[in-house]
């Protein structure tokens, strides 16, 4: 009883938040709207019996890819810069073949994709999870780590500027208080 | 919908809020006290005796001042950046246990007999499977409070403050968590009552002596405890790591242009964050509730002077964090986040080898 | 318990919105957002087929794809940097170099 009230209320949040992203104008009020997004579908991760995964989902998706993005959105002071309004034609385009898409998929969803609920209890701990991922998925977790390795790598490659790399000061010459050093 | 889980719970929870909201009034007075007692002057003394009512007037004062919005804010988000603060804050209490369980048998209320059945009181809001985990996802969104109130407030300093204070929780939050793991690698389970059960028993020395077997006193944890205290001093924007709401640099950083309740909330949700990483330090490694050289028997009376026991180990680490404050000097900033990630994520990486070479050993 | 194809809707929906976002919006980190909840609707999906099928795999995919969307995120996030250092507008309808 109380499930479906949960999940009731945290769907309604997850769909408001992401109309808000698509349709609101600043790009930091899309960001934390997405952010809310993301907590309500963790709780619908929590409902589906795999709660290891909700907290990853807030750590990793809402905790800091999203404070990446809302970085990104501040550093550029993106606030300022003003969006020019998409053609009136490529807006009725996208909206209608996006919504006969959604209704499309929503109506074979209902036809095909109605099954019975399971009925015994699924267990999906750390245990079982860290289990699989060192004995049956070593080989993809090995790649995943090579594959941010790169990604950190080309994220610092394609965002210093050209010329000198960070300004840095040498600790010991900074708090070096001996006469002779001093400017 | 009155049943007994619904009802307790409501009353965990009520003592849990309850408790938290008074962390602040009584931790300004230890504060100003405390630091008057560091510096060797006298501190506040006017307001009652010892200045105890001082928080009083605090309050009063943070009520009655005008509320000065700057006119390019963001209004919605220069109010809810405050209540962002106190999300992490008064969250991550639910799944700290605070006492032993014992079971609730024949309590008469008002003529009424409550419990025929004996039901066991976990002095745990919530007693979730992934205990920890919910933990550090909640205090990861305390960034966000911070990055808004920086952006919201529509001044450069502020955002330069809130951008400073945010990459400088982030980067310390990966420490605290892969130092934090290798207390659950000893407890062999992420929920934390599993922790506090693991810290109950003895290490035996030299067949004669006897030593509570919490995980300070396992040597193999100390660079874990070093790593998370210090990592937990930079997530709560404690001095030494407190350049980005430094009083003389950047006027006041991130809450700059706050004023009366919306600082008030800043100024709790702090001193909240700080007794709620508190508790999760004396859960991880002073053994929690768990009373040394003592069984304690599944009882109503030993179960309150468990709760006073955690009480005392909470408080023990918030007047450390008062005694840190007021006796080192703030690092620089680029000096905060260069050893951030060049010296503390290694080690708490290492740390995590070390102690998982030990588990295999057996020397744990 | 609830059943799996009100998880599937509700995936769907938050799908075609993330469609509307990417295929109607010039500003690019608004797209980027719409892309990343597109990619969270999927991860919905997986969980929801997961618990129906008692498979563990569906799990460790959405585990790795959260792994891959944040490097993606990091990629793409510095390319747009680029991207407005270079153009000084963040309108994706400017960044037009290779149309003749």
């Amino acid at each position: 009883m109380i499930e479906y009230a949960v999940f009731f209320f945290f769907a309604a949040v997850a769909v408001v938040f992401a109309t808000v992203v698509v349709i609101h104008r600043n790009p930091v009020v899309g960001a934390l709207s997405l952010v809310a997004s993301f907590f309500s579908l963790a709780v619908m991760y929590v409902l589906l019996e795999a709660p290891f995964l909700a907290a990853l989902q807030v750590i990793v998706y809402a905790g800091a890819i999203m404070v990446l993005f809302l970085f990104v959105i501040m550093l550029l002071n993106l606030q300022h810069q003003h969006e020019p309004a998409t053609r009136p034609i490529q807006q009725f385009l996208g909206y209608t073949s996006a919504a006969a898409f959604g209704v499309g998929l929503i109506y074979y969803l209902t036809k095909y994709a109605v099954l019975q609920s399971p009925t015994t209890p699924f267990v999906a701990g750390a245990r079982e999870i860290g289990v699989a991922l060192f004995e049956s998925y070593i080989f993809p977790f090995e790649a995943v780590s090579i594959l941010l390795l790169a990604a950190i790598v080309g994220a610092l490659l394609l965002s210093a500027r050209a010329g000198k790399g960070p300004a840095q000061a040498s600790v010991t010459a900074q708090v070096d208080a001996r006469a002779e050093h001093l400017p | 919908m009155l049943t007994a889980d619904n009802v307790l719970g409501v009353v965990k929870i009520l003592i849990i809020v309850g408790a938290l909201l008074n962390v602040t009034p009584i931790m300004v007075w230890v504060e100003r006290r405390g630091s008057a007692l560091i510096q060797d002057r006298v501190g506040p003394n006017r307001v009652g005796p010892f200045g105890l009512l001082q928080s009083f007037a605090d309050a009063l004062k943070f009520i009655l001042k005008e509320d000065v919005v700057p006119a390019q804010a963001n209004k919605w988000l220069y109010t809810l950046a405050p209540m962002f603060g106190l999300l992490p804050a008064l969250t991550t209490m639910a799944v700290i246990p605070w006492g032993r369980a014992f079971p609730l048998h024949n309590v008469r209320v008002a003529g009424h007999t409550f419990f025929e059945q004996p039901y066991l009181f976990d002095p745990i809001v919530t007693d979730a499977n992934v205990g920890i985990l919910v933990i550090f996802a909640l205090a990861s969104l305390g960034v966000y409070g911070l990055a808004t109130a920086g952006w919201a407030s529509a001044n450069k300093y502020s955002l330069f403050g809130g951008i400073r204070a945010s990459a400088q929780m982030i980067s310390y939050e990966l420490s605290l968590t892969l130092a934090a793991v290798a207390a659950l690698m000893v407890a062999g389970s992420l929920r934390l009552t599993d922790v506090v059960h693991a810290q109950t028993g003895y290490f035996v020395l030299f067949g004669a002596v006897k030593i509570p077997a919490w995980n300070c006193f396992s040597p193999a944890m100390w660079l874990s405890m070093i790593v998370f205290i210090v990592a937990a001093f930079a997530e709560t924007n404690r001095l030494p790591f407190d350049f980005a709401e430094a009083e003389a640099e950047l006027v006041a950083g991130y809450h700059t242009e706050y004023s009366s309740m919306k600082f008030a909330l800043f100024f709790m949700a702090e001193y909240m964050a700080m007794a709620a990483m508190s508790a999760l330090i004396a859960t991880l490694f002073f053994g929690g509730w768990d009373i040394p050289y003592w069984n304690e028997p599944a009882t109503w009376w030993a179960s309150l002077l468990t709760m006073g026991m955690f009480l005392m180990k909470v408080i023990a680490m918030l007047l450390v964090f008062v005694w840190v404050r007021w006796t080192i000097p703030r690092l620089k900033y680029d000096i905060l986040m260069k050893i951030g990630w060049k010296v503390f994520l290694p080690m708490a990486i290492l740390n995590i080898i070390l102690v998982a070479w030990f588990i295999a050993r057996r020397w744990i | 318990m609830i059943p799996t194809h009100w998880f599937l809707i509700l995936s769907a929906i938050l799908f075609t919105l993330g469609v509307c976002g990417v295929l109607t919006r010039r500003n690019g980190i608004t797209i980027f957002m719409c892309i990343e909840l597109m990619v969270n609707a999927v991860n919905l999906t997986f969980l929801a087929y997961a618990r129906q099928f008692h498979q563990l795999h569906g799990l460790i995919f959405v585990f790795f794809i959260m792994a891959i969307a944040a490097a993606e995120a990091a990629v793409g996030l510095a390319i747009f940097i680029s991207l407005f250092h270079h153009r000084e507008t963040i309108d994706v309808d400017e960044a037009n170099l290779m149309h003749w």
